[in-house]
């Protein structure tokens, strides 16, 4: 194998650094030094370190064999007919998708805080900006966040600046991951997120509980998920802006879900956050990912993050730039809306770009096609004994919760698994020290399965239910 | 002086679809009609090719770290790696679902165990998590297990002041304030921070202490022993803003140093790509005493085995959907695995040596404010331009049209008319010659040419006041202004701009 005998260059090690015909002698000579020891003459002996133990350099063919000895210990989805989903998905994004997010123009440039210089990124941006406002049905989004749940937490912070009150609210539904991270966003302020209990038959809010809970007068925001953590499709969202009033109301939504479901705005959303992996962006084992907001053009000043504007440049002709700068952590310090300063710029590019290979007709399709192909699936695992599907009697898109009467839900996917079938994923809190809840999966068809993967999912399920599976 | 960028007179891409009939968006089964989308999305149908062609024209006039020099002082902006980029989309790095079954994902959770033990000796710290998606998330997941620590201790109600020096990043006094902490800042002297005015504003409501080192100003912190031993004296902990750990790579580090908690910058010091304003990716690392405190899943060994951990009864909790951003995890791996020990001190060794070459070079034309040993970046002051009528900001456009990307200007607040300067360990010296050069010539460039910079870019200066006034933040925006906002095309355009 080439490369593979450790060669020792005599200068540099790796080729990546600058050093060709050993210029750093010229450098130093420069300098009047004699040796680069003298450039650390200010880090003090003590805290000086002998090594460092972190083995010794390689060619760049040792480093592909050693990260694919790694890989080659995973088992892509691609092996398994997957019903893997909740706030990831695994989709296919056009080659197309790739290839733009692939020009180093773009993945090696930094902030565009040079705007004239960076006009690509800037207009691909106000792009992805104007794309989620038209998806949300609200007016103004930010250029991104980490990630959905982050997004969450931004958004209770967020309505806590428009605001009074101690709690936020959130669907006991909510995925356990998007609790913590809120509960964590909150606890800085010493605020309290709070959990709205559902109707144990249909998955939906108990809508009385908001409204004594908003009659207290103690409640700063509400956040409600289409669909949400159970996949379904809660009516009850219509509602709640009217139940909230001044209220802020935050809808955490899908944005696969929205090309074929109603704006939140249109209903009252005051904020509209997401997570955008869907578009696009491979699930990488959980990252990056892409974190979407947007809120009302009266609210902008509070917003947190970059937001791209479009402005003229000297000669009178379209130009963009990042504005409203004051609200940032680099010129407000302390008193910024939010830390963020790093976002996930080039996951909103491949965002935008997906949704404009694919269009808005083929996105459209491809929700109505999940969504069948969920029912179908649904409705083969209805009759089984031992397990409910869906578990709650509400209407739901591309994903809904299977529940195992039983119990042993790692019984039921390791089953699945022996069969190339990934069944889902539990949705109890894992932390030990977690409330028990039900043995619940959340069951979302990827676009790769057909008849014959439902087909088998619903077999083997069969199987364990015949065997008195989880008793 | 050969530059230009490229300058399509490119529509939006709204723009570029003729108005179609609008389809209903179609029902499905089961779905009530109230939650049907009445208006469906405008948005275009458009063809690949048209797609591709339009945001390949979008990325040409877009400056990259392969497009020229980048010495943004504090943002590390060294060459990519190409490997790094393949090996991110083999299918068993890209094509995996964080929730498969563990059994399935061995390779994604031994690399990411690996990792980590690869940055705790880097860092000196036994535990490290890679949840954290940038390095402000990482300050900020620090300082709820801050909060944390000192909430198990009792000391929480007491400790509510966070300390920091006024070179800190934004980030930091941001990251305080969300934590819900109260922020001071200690005065710097001579670029570095005052031990005695960090003596006295010590107290037992101290918290914590933030700090940079090498600074932002890009000088070592010399007395940061003594700095350890009085936060430690007061019962308070030291945090490290890791965004300049290149310069000490392997020369020392915040374990080595006495920090409690530090964060490192995937995207800066281990060469993931920035891509526009992110991803990054936030690694965080943390003493013994604290490490229980790290959000959980951890990422645990057992036998041959790797699995997640969520057994961690004083664990925060979660700061992110899933684990870390494993894309970015990757290409750190491959880039540490690449350099090895003596790739990682080369890497400080020469990203000094860069910096001290320059800042020797150009403080002859330039005010420097500190001492002139530097390490990976140092400070120039533009204030002599004033006395022409022109500042740093013109001079950071003037270098726009050399082919070369701006410093970090009117930062640290502390030095007037600031431009920051990191050149890394991938810039040749030819680049460096051609830096100075440029930076030179700007120097010596006419009042008139440097306010009318850029000339050579896709647009000239941007009216920034104007965007900040009126903001036009998206497509709805724009409509809605229409009229307002002159059209783009012949009639709006008042001339060619001078050339370059």
């Amino acid at each position: 194998m080439p490369g593979s005998g450790r060669r020792v260059r005599a200068t540099a090690l790796v080729r990546w650094i600058s050093d060709e015909a050993g210029e750093e002698a010229g450098l130093l000579r420069a300098l009047g030094l004699t040796s680069a020891d003298e450039l650390f003459r200010d880090v003090p002996k003590k805290a000086r370190l002998g090594r460092l133990g972190v083995g010794a350099s390689r060619e760049e063919p040792e480093v592909v064999a050693e990260v694919d000895r790694l890989l080659d210990r995973n088992r892509p989805l691609g092996r398994f007919a997957s019903f893997l989903g909740g706030r990831i998905s695994a989709r296919y994004a056009p080659a197309a998708v790739d290839a733009i997010v692939s020009r180093s123009e773009f993945y090696t440039s930094y902030t565009p805080y040079q705007a004239e210089a960076s006009q690509g990124m800037l207009r691909a941006l106000f792009e992805f900006q104007s794309l989620w406002v038209e998806l949300s049905g609200v007016d103004v989004a930010n250029a991104s966040l980490y990630d959905g749940a982050t997004a969450a937490g931004e958004a209770l912070l967020f309505c806590r600046r428009l605001h009074e009150g101690r709690r936020f609210l959130v669907p006991a539904s909510l995925p356990w991951e998007e609790k913590s991270v809120l509960a964590n966003y909150a606890s800085g302020p010493g605020l309290v997120v709070e959990e709205i209990p559902y109707d144990a038959r249909t998955g939906r809010l108990d809508l009385e509980f908001v409204r004594a809970a908003v009659a207290a007068k103690d409640v700063f925001g509400l956040l409600a998920d289409v669909p949400n953590g159970f996949g379904v499709l809660d009516e009850g969202i219509f509602e709640l802006k009217g139940i909230l009033g001044e209220v802020p109301f935050v809808v955490a939504a899908d944005p696969l879900a929205l090309t074929v479901l109603e704006p939140p705005g249109s209903y009252g959303a005051d904020v509209v956050v997401g997570e955008g992996q869907g578009f696009g962006i491979a699930p990488s084992f959980g990252g990056p990912l892409l974190g979407l907001f947007a809120c009302r053009k009266e609210h902008v000043r509070q917003a947190p993050g970059r937001i791209v504007g479009a402005s003229v440049d000297a000669y009178g002709r379209p130009a963009f730039t990042l504005t409203l700068q004051t609200r940032e952590q680099h010129i407000r310090r302390s008193r910024a809306t939010s830390n963020i300063c790093t976002n996930e710029s080039l996951m909103a590019l491949a965002f935008v770009v997906y949704a404009s290979v694919v269009g808005p007709r083929g996105l459209a399709r491809l929700q109505t096609s999940l969504a069948e192909k969920a029912r179908t699936l649904a409705t083969a695992l209805g009759p089984l004994g031992g397990l409910q599907a869906p578990r709650f009697e509400s209407p739901y898109l591309g994903e809904f919760t299977l529940e195992l009467a039983r119990g042993d839900c790692a019984g039921f996917l390791e089953r699945l698994r022996r069969r190339r079938v990934l069944g889902g994923h539990p949705l109890a809190d894992p932390r030990p020290g977690a409330a028990r809840s039900p043995e619940r999966l959340l069951v979302a068809p990827s676009p790769w399965v057909g008849e014959k993967e439902i087909a088998r999912y619903a077999a083997a399920a069969k199987a364990w239910s015949a065997t008195g599976g989880g008793a | 002086m050969s530059y230009r960028q490229a300058r399509w007179e490119e529509p939006a891409i709204w723009e570029l679809a003729p108005p179609r009939p609008v389809e209903a968006v179609p029902a499905i089964p089961g779905v009530p009609e109230r939650f049907r989308r009445r208006e469906p999305v405008r948005w275009p149908e458009l063809s690949e090719p048209t797609v591709v062609r339009h945001y390949t024209r979008l990325s040409q006039m877009n400056f990259g770290i392969d497009t020229g020099t980048y010495p943004l002082g504090s943002c590390t902006m060294k060459y990519n790696p190409k490997v790094s980029e393949v090996l991110a989309r083999r299918a068993g790095a890209a094509q995996i679902h964080p929730y498969q079954p563990e059994s399935t994902v061995q390779g994604s959770l031994e690399l990411t165990w690996r990792l980590e033990r690869l940055l705790g000796k880097i860092t000196g710290f036994p535990e490290v998590s890679l949840q954290p998606a940038a390095g402000a998330h990482g300050e900020y997941t620090s300082l709820l297990m801050v909060k944390a620590h000192f909430r198990d201790r009792g000391e929480a109600e007491r400790r509510t002041e966070v300390l920091l020096p006024d070179t800190a990043h934004g980030t930091n006094p941001a990251s305080a304030s969300m934590a819900g902490f109260v922020t001071r800042e200690i005065p710097s002297k001579d670029g570095c921070v005052d031990l005695a005015a960090l003596r006295a504003a010590l107290s037992d409501r101290t918290a914590c202490f933030m700090l940079t080192n090498p600074n932002t100003a890009g000088l070592f912190e010399s007395e940061i022993l003594e700095i350890a031993e009085a936060v430690h004296a007061a019962g308070a902990l030291l945090y490290y803003d890791g965004a300049n750990l290149n310069a000490i790579l392997g020369v020392t580090h915040p374990g080595r140093m006495g920090f409690d908690l530090a964060h490192l910058n995937l995207h800066k010091t281990f060469a993931t790509p920035h891509g526009g304003g992110g991803p990054g990716a936030g690694v965080l690392g943390a003493t013994e005493a604290l490490a229980p405190y790290l959000p959980v899943p951890r990422v645990v060994k057992q036998g041959r085995r790797f699995r997640l951990d969520y057994d961690r009864p004083k664990s925060i909790g979660k700061v992110k959907t899933a684990y870390g951003n494993f894309g970015l995890d990757l290409r750190a791996y491959a880039f540490i695995v690449a350099h090895g020990e003596e790739g990682l001190r080369h890497i400080a060794r020469r990203s000094v040596l860069n910096a001290n070459y320059v800042a020797a070079r150009l403080g002859r034309r330039l005010p420097r404010p500190f001492r002139p040993l530097v390490k990976h970046e140092f400070v120039l002051s533009g204030v002599p331009l004033k006395e022409r009528g022109v500042r740093t900001l013109d001079l950071a456009k003037r270098l726009l049209d050399e082919g070369i990307h701006a410093p970090t200007i009117y930062f640290p607040m502390l030095v007037e008319e600031a431009l920051m300067i990191e050149l890394p360990e991938t810039e040749s010296p030819r680049a460096l010659d051609e830096f100075a050069a440029a930076v030179e010539r700007a120097l010596d460039d006419t009042p008139e040419h440097l306010r009318a910079a850029p000339t050579a870019c896709a647009v000239g200066r941007i009216d920034e006041v104007r965007a900040a006034r009126e903001p036009i933040l998206s497509w709805k925006d724009q409509r809605a202004a229409a009229g307002a906002v002159p059209p783009p095309g012949p009639e709006a355009d008042p001339g060619t701009p001078p050339a370059a």
